[in-house]
């Protein structure tokens, strides 16, 4: 048996089921997002623990020049270490009769019999090494799938110069290689055109010519807080083995962009349900209000039959639970849905074998629970207000609304000049300030949020922009194998179709000041270069100068060294141990992180070397570069080719769909909110003058007069909103870059004037559509019903 | 005064033949108006009289426009109001009605001058707002706001209102029932001035008889038929009536 109560409500809800759906839509998208992106969280972080730990992820990694195995037991015995196994890593080129271009990759040797090993190989087809095989290699899965490669063809790889045969048996992942990015300048991850390589170890030791020694040491601790003490004694251990680099798994670079993605999820996964279900709040508030105020003499009445103050307010506080019920229902649907799509576009981003995605009934309660808090946070005010009311009071009408002046009055010339139209809005804005400010805010937010949406789009644009077309402008960049002189040069430049080469000399380095010490790479380019050039964040062209290092800001920040300071180099790679002074001669804003600069016959010198060279850029003509691939295809010093066209078509298709999906959400957030809240707002103010509205239809003003009353304000209200919403994105956005501003890469202060006009334009929109969906009721104004008696 | 003999040689400005109109109520239906035939004259003071539930304000609201009869038709100035769409109806109202009601529908957040220019603004032929506001004793009080009126000055902003547009006829329903005698009469009085003043057709309609008296005719309604309708011989003035 429905009670009466419930039973007004449920009828109160299908009379105003416009407003009551548009708000659930707000609880819709707040319950939907926190379910979304609470279950991707967890999803992602159950798949990347699940992942590491059945493959044995490493702690920590140390990259040397040769070490014998022997010391792997001493490793071994430093305090805290479980256990260690050592490797043999190359950087290497990959031919195959399928690929129309020479690839890089790197071959990671394996044992020779499948056992569980740290950083482990998951076989997602195919098999493992047989005994006693040597040529057999397990490839990549994504790199197979891009370039057309299966099991039983083979490879040829380029290892030190010489060319090795290798019959692909199968196809796998690893945890190490969940993100895979060739360089740290790379924007996005490309397990498409990076190959990992895992081989059998008497493969890796002769063709490395490494038998019983290793240059990569991976292993697993006891307690993962100690890996940068353990990392430090290995170091010191193995220094007479040449330590390149030492990570621990915190610094992973595949971990650290796994992880960084995972904890960007949850801070979202916070921020973004508040605005929606705080938005809600403030319009149930709004409308509770209202609808307590219209039915005074039905709540006098209900309590001078004797309903308690709490029947009462219970009976307000159900009408905004029910919104926030149906709202949280859709929920459930939409966010089980964008959950299951946002894992999956996640585990295609990332190279995931393996997927662990689950329902959370944990989540699903708790996005009840903030939905119904929300709600009930909103409704509060209002059903205290009616449990309030004194029966006898509330029979007598209610005080007559009350004009006011404003301060634009204190202009009379201005003031007759309006029409009375306007006249009224500017009184009646003045006079619900607290409902103009909200319908302010939310046009705010709502472009705001546009802002912010594009501005993601914009800065990658800008970033792709920036590195391809003004810094790196050589059509190819063929990289070598080893350092080599002027010749390498000479002989790039006698190609077909070369028009114009440059040098361009990256080596590795210990940078060293006091105790700060950082690895990096250094980029030696010629100072006439026309076509790598370095440029500061403001587009202008930096001169690296005879003999100084420039350092990018975030590098110099990290060493504590400014103009003119020095710091201590030492080569992470080749047989120079030597360690040489530089001093600093400018330090650079930069988008990418951590890279210094000096003039390539520098550069060499430090090297102790006259002139030298690993890589040399080429520009050719127009829409010939890809026949470079096969001029240099049996040249056994080059390692790769990479043409611009490709780099930047790979780094479109990759980002073109997060871009797509980061705009359409951010129109639908941006729309759903400002929507709900004009719309809601709007039929409230409606509700509240439908008598001043429908008398003005009497006198003779035509539906579209009498839209124009509550419409312009609503305009009015939204010029205001956009004009504060700009600045509020700017703000917004600034405060992102900084929230992002991480050692690797910067994101630029950069807005497309593009981006303003669109965010203006959808808020317009939002606000003419709210406006369109009151004006079917303001057309039904019924006049006759209206006048005949005062409330 | 003479004022009889005049009005029945003037133009008929409404023909109002054989209107019917029913309401359904649910599984009900009942007939608000059941063929009610009337001329209303240019310039004539018309009372139309009737209890509540006669039918006389559906009357005027299918007169003024703001409602449509279910049969029969009304001719403004040999125009069928019928027939038109609710655009025509609008502007019908907008150029020839002015309109006074009982709770006079004043916008509240307007002052008493800016109500008046709201309908000289949409007029073709407006008075001045102050003139208006002058026909009906209010000059003085223009800037306030309707919350700072009484009642009856609130009634006359609403008569000012509708005079100022310069419509050819003012519809009234139950001008008077809202405020006490001595106000009601004041109101009275400023309808009558105006109706003389600018030769506005004034109908008026009410429940009270004595009201009548102080018109040309009065039409007496009852359960949707017309059942009388009187010619006054001389119109009253409002100081000689009582009620």
């Amino acid at each position: 048996m429905i009670s009466p109560l419930t039973k007004k409500t449920l009828r109160t809800l299908y009379r105003n089921r416009g407003q009551v759906l548009a708000v659930a839509a707000v609880v819709l998208c707040g319950t939907a997002c926190y379910i979304a992106l609470s279950s991707c969280h967890r999803n992602l972080m159950l798949t990347r623990d699940t992942y590491y730990a059945e493959n044995r992820f490493a702690d920590f990694e140390i990259q040397l020049e040769r070490a014998p195995e022997s010391v792997l037991f001493r490793v071994q015995e430093i305090p805290g270490v479980r256990q260690v196994r050592g490797r043999i890593t190359e950087e290497v080129k990959l031919e195959a009769p399928g690929l129309d271009e020479a690839k890089t990759g790197r071959i990671v040797s394996m044992p020779e019999t499948r056992r569980s090993v740290i950083n482990n190989v998951v076989l997602t087809q195919g098999r493992y090494f047989d005994t006693g095989a040597v040529n057999e290699v397990i490839l990549s899965e994504r790199f197979a799938q891009a370039n057309g490669l299966g099991i039983g063809e083979s490879l040829y790889a380029t290892i030190d110069g010489r060319k090795h045969t290798l019959k692909i048996v199968g196809l796998g992942a690893s945890p190490e290689y969940v993100y895979i990015i060739r360089s740290m300048t790379s924007l996005v991850p490309e397990p498409e055109r990076f190959a990992i390589l895992w081989v059998p170890e008497k493969f890796a030791e002769d063709a490395k010519n490494m038998q019983a020694a290793c240059n990569n040491i991976v292993g697993t601790l006891d307690d993962p807080e100690s890996a940068e003490r353990v990392l430090d004694a290995a170091a010191d251990l193995l220094k007479p083995y040449g330590v390149y680099a030492k990570t621990s798994r915190e610094h992973q670079v595949s971990n650290r962009f796994i992880s960084d993605e995972i904890k960007g999820l949850g801070v979202q996964a916070r921020v973004l349900p508040t605005i929606f279900l705080g938005v809600a709040a403030l319009v149930i508030f709004i409308v509770l209000n209202r609808m307590v105020r219209n039915e005074r003499t039905q709540i006098g009445l209900l309590k001078a039959y004797g309903h308690g103050n709490l029947t009462i307010a219970l009976h307000y506080m159900q009408y905004a639970l029910a919104q926030s019920l149906i709202g949280a229902a859709g929920g459930f649907i939409v966010g089980q849905w964008l959950a299951s799509g946002m894992i999956r576009l996640y585990v295609r981003f990332y190279t995931f074998p393996i997927l662990r995605a689950r329902m959370y009934p944990d989540v699903l309660v708790e996005s009840m629970g903030i939905a119904v808090f929300f709600s009930l946070l909103g409704a509060v005010l209002a059903a205290y207000r009616a449990a309030r009311i004194h029966p006898a009071e509330s029979m007598r009408p209610g005080a007559p609304q009350r004009g006011r002046r404003t301060f634009f009055e204190r202009y009379p010339a201005l003031w007759r000049r309006l029409s009375f139209t306007w006249k009224m809005i500017v009184r009646n804005v003045s006079r619900n300030g607290f409902r103009a400010g909200l319908n302010v805010f939310v046009v705010m937010i709502s472009t705001a949020q546009l802002i912010v949406g594009f501005y993601a789009i914009d800065a990658i644009t800008y970033v792709i922009d920036f590195q391809y077309k003004m810094t790196q402008r050589q059509d190819a960049t063929v990289s070598l194998f080893f350092e080599r002189g002027k010749d390498a040069l000479l002989e790039t430049a006698r190609l077909p179709h070369v028009r114009e080469v440059e040098p361009l000399l990256q080596y590795p380095f210990e940078m060293r000041n006091g105790w700060h010490k950082k690895d990096a790479v250094i980029v030696g380019m010629s100072r006439e270069g026309n076509l790598q050039r370095l440029l500061d964040t403001e587009d202008r062209p930096v001169d690296v100068g005879e003999s100084g290092l420039v350092l990018s800001s975030a590098l110099a920040r990290s060493l504590h060294v400014g103009a003119g300071d020095e710091v201590e180099l030492k080569p992470l790679m080749g047989k120079v141990t030597k360690e040489k002074r530089v001093p600093v001669s400018r330090v650079v804003e930069q988008y990418f992180g951590m890279s210094g600069y000096m003039n390539i016959e520098a550069l060499s010198r430090v090297l102790d070397e006259p002139y030298t060279m690993n890589a040399v850029l080429v520009r050719t003509d127009r829409g010939t570069a890809s026949s470079l691939h096969d001029e240099v295809k049996d040249v056994p010093v080059v390692a790769s080719v990479e043409l611009r066209e490709d780099a930047l078509k790979n780094l479109q298709d990759t980002l073109a769909t997060s871009m797509r999906i980061m705009g359409v959400t951010s129109i639908v957030f941006a729309g759903v909110i400002a929507f709900s809240i004009i719309y809601n707002v709007t039929m409230v103010s409606l509700g509240e003058r439908e008598r001043e509205l429908a008398s003005l239809r009497v006198l003779g003003f035509t539906q579209r007069e009498v839209g124009a009353i509550l419409f312009n304000e609503n305009f009015l209200t939204g010029a205001l909103g956009v004009l504060l919403g700009i600045p509020a994105g700017m703000a917004m956005v600034w405060g992102m870059m900084h929230a992002f501003d991480m050692e690797l890469f910067r994101f630029p202060f950069y807005i497309a004037p593009r981006t303003y006009v669109i965010s203006t334009a959808l808020t317009v929109t939002f606000i003419v559509f709210a406006n369109l969906a009151v004006r079917w009721k303001i057309n039904r104004l019924d006049m006759v019903e209206t006048l005949k008696s005062r409330d | 005064m003479g004022i009889a003999q005049d009005i029945t040689q003037q133009p008929i400005i409404y023909r109002v033949v054989d209107l019917v109109k029913e309401y359904r109520m649910g599984e009900v239906t009942v007939a608000a108006l059941r063929g009610i035939t009337l001329d209303v004259r240019e310039g004539e003071f018309l009372v139309i009289l009737g209890h509540s539930g006669s039918g006389k304000s559906t009357l005027l609201n299918i007169m003024g426009g703001l409602d449509t009869p279910t049969s029969g038709q009304v001719f403004y100035c040999d125009q069928e109001l019928t027939g038109y769409t609710e655009r025509q109806l609008t502007e019908y109202r907008r150029h020839h009605i002015g309109f006074v009601f009982q709770f006079y529908n004043l916008m509240p957040s307007l002052t008493a001058r800016e109500n008046v220019e709201m309908a000289t603004e949409i007029s073709e032929h407006p008075l001045d707002p102050a003139e208006a506001l002058g026909l009906v004793g209010l000059q003085s009080r223009e800037d306030h706001f309707p919350s700072q009126l009484s009642g009856g000055e609130q009634q006359r902003v609403a008569i000012a209102r509708a005079v100022a547009k310069g419509p050819h006829i003012l519809l009234c329903d139950e001008p008077t029932g809202a405020l006490d005698v001595a106000t009601g009469k004041i109101v009275l009085q400023v309808l009558a001035d105006v109706n003389v003043r600018t030769r506005t057709t004034l109908v008026v309609i009410t429940h009270n008889a004595v009201i009548g008296e102080l018109a040309d005719r009065v039409v007496r309604m009852q359960d949707g038929h017309v059942v009388e309708i009187k010619v006054n011989a001389a119109r009253k003035n409002v100081d000689q009536v009582e009620w």
